[in-house]
């Protein structure tokens, strides 16, 4: 009879894979980019990453989730409403929770791969150019591969937080699976029950990612020997 | 389905167009559109909140449908201004701010008419008033609030209960624990961390005084509805200057209290009467 409720958690459980997927790819390429502005040199560049990692890490991600989604959709209505509109703005909430936690996750990525970059020995881009490759040649042959490495750890810490933080997307009306959890919970005043469940499928979906990593981590540091332990 | 919504705003339309042209013209169109019965199901579905998290009043079938106390009222509600109610669910943190972002029409989600929420939204008239009650073991010497002095007493963050605790029972000695959630508080109860609580006459009795863990606990103290702290009771909550739609609910509230649609709702969740005086 309890099935249902199960069920339901399951499904829960596919849309915080979708969102933390989707809000990862947002933060790489947001990441990517905050770090070469943060690099580059140049004054504008590197004050709007600065504005941008600052604020964004300094504020709570629910507070940050409410202004950007509530926020936006009543100022947008706002505005249609002076343009003399009577429809109303009716923002995709999946779409909405991966953009609003890749453009949080996104800031603590610029910091990780700004870190990974400044770890790669900077001969290593100068002998680069002076074969006469360009810039973004030496990006992916050069840079990329050897960021990589160094980026890991501090990106698999950024990925298992990141993970967890979907559980807030139900804020903006997702119905994720820790939502789902407290429903089932308050309907059969079962909390245990159903929060050890949603707990071990968050367990699992971590476990997986960090065996993927792994790999990834092998895979990168192939030319690298490593002390012994 | 779309499309016969759109054939029959097509014919609603010209129906219209026709009767403005001309009186012979007139009495031909008409008579096709007051024989199709579909008049009033073209008025725009109500678009409802709720945070099932609250059994009785809202909560999930383990196979997904809302129920509860304040969905089968607002089915009646709905039902009374012939509109189709469609269940947003919504987390109660971001409850005000989704009915001013415009993602639904009303929430009819237990909550309390209170100055600090009329401030921001509107209210109907109530639909219910259930009292609060304080809670502890059932031999604590109980002669008025003084004699709680000294224990620890458990109330949800943010409700009307945290508001008269912290309002007449801190100033009498007791300390005041907030939480996020009312079935934590029954958590630390039973862990032995509380004395007690305030809270919902009919949540506590769900949700605590009917399970094991309960046994042993009792009401203590009056009857709890100042309406300082506990507002006026419950209502439906919808935008500042939605007037016709409120005016349209505070009737239809007063038509199924009147023919006994209400009774039989509040009959099926509860034994007493829900409504209060």
């Amino acid at each position: 009879m309890l099935s249902g409720y199960f069920l339901a958690i399951l499904q829960g459980a596919l849309l915080t894979v979708g969102v933390s997927l989707g809000a990862l790819a947002l933060a790489i390429v947001l990441g990517l980019i905050g770090a070469s502005a943060k690099l580059s040199g140049r004054p504008i560049p590197v004050a709007l990453a600065t504005v941008y990692t600052t604020l964004v890490r300094g504020i709570p991600e629910l507070v940050l989730m409410l202004l950007v989604f509530y926020g936006g959709t009543i100022g947008l209505n706002h505005l249609l409403e002076m343009a003399g509109s009577r429809r109303t703005v009716d923002i995709n909430p999946f779409l909405a929770g991966v953009i609003t936690i890749g453009f949080i996750y996104g800031a603590y990525m610029t910091e990780t791969f700004r870190g990974a970059i400044l770890a790669i020995p900077k001969g290593q881009m100068e002998a680069a150019w002076a074969f006469g490759m360009g810039r973004t040649r030496t990006f992916l042959r050069i840079t990329a591969p050897q960021m990589v490495r160094y980026a890991l750890p501090g990106f698999t810490n950024n990925w298992l937080v990141l993970i967890k933080a979907t559980a807030l997307v139900s804020l903006i009306g997702l119905q994720e699976m820790t939502y789902l959890a407290k429903q089932a919970s308050a309907a059969t005043r079962e909390p245990f029950t159903f929060f050890l469940f949603a707990a071990a499928l968050f367990l699992v979906y971590t476990s997986v990612s960090l065996w993927a990593l792994r790999w990834l981590d092998r895979r990168f540091s192939l030319g690298v020997r490593r002390g012994h332990a | 389905m779309k499309s016969l919504f759109l054939s029959l705003t097509v014919v609603a339309v010209a129906t219209l167009a026709g009767c403005g042209k001309s009186d012979t013209t007139s009495n031909t169109a008409a008579a096709p559109a007051s024989t199709a019965p579909a008049a009033p199901a073209q008025r725009p579905e109500l678009k409802v909140a709720i945070d099932p998290t609250y059994e009785p009043f809202t909560f999930k079938t383990p196979d997904g449908k809302p129920t509860g106390f304040d969905v089968d009222i607002a089915e009646a509600l709905c039902a009374e201004i012939q509109r189709q109610c469609v269940y947003v669910e919504q987390v109660w943190d971001s409850m005000i701010p989704g009915l001013q972002a415009k993602k639904y029409d009303v929430i009819v989600s237990s909550m309390s008419i209170t100055e600090d929420r009329l401030k921001v939204v509107d209210f109907t008239d109530k639909y219910y008033n259930t009292p609060s009650r304080i809670v502890v073991k059932s031999d604590t010497p109980f002669t008025d609030i003084a004699s709680l002095k000294g224990k620890k007493i458990g109330v949800l963050k943010g409700s009307t209960q945290e508001k008269y605790a912290m309002g007449e029972l801190r100033p009498a000695g007791v300390s005041i624990v907030p939480y996020e959630a009312q079935d934590q508080v029954y958590l630390d109860i039973k862990s032995g961390r509380l004395d007690g609580t305030v809270a919902d006459s009919v949540e506590v009795t769900g949700g605590f005084l009917s399970k094991p863990e309960g046994q042993g606990y009792g009401f203590v103290g009056p009857v709890l509805n100042d309406v300082k702290y506990y507002g006026s009771g419950v209502g439906i909550a919808l935008r500042q200057g939605e007037t016709q739609l409120k005016d349209e609910l505070n009737a239809a509230i007063k038509a199924i209290r009147s023919n006994g649609t209400y009774d039989t709702v509040s009959k099926k969740y509860f034994d007493f009467d829900v409504y209060g005086d």
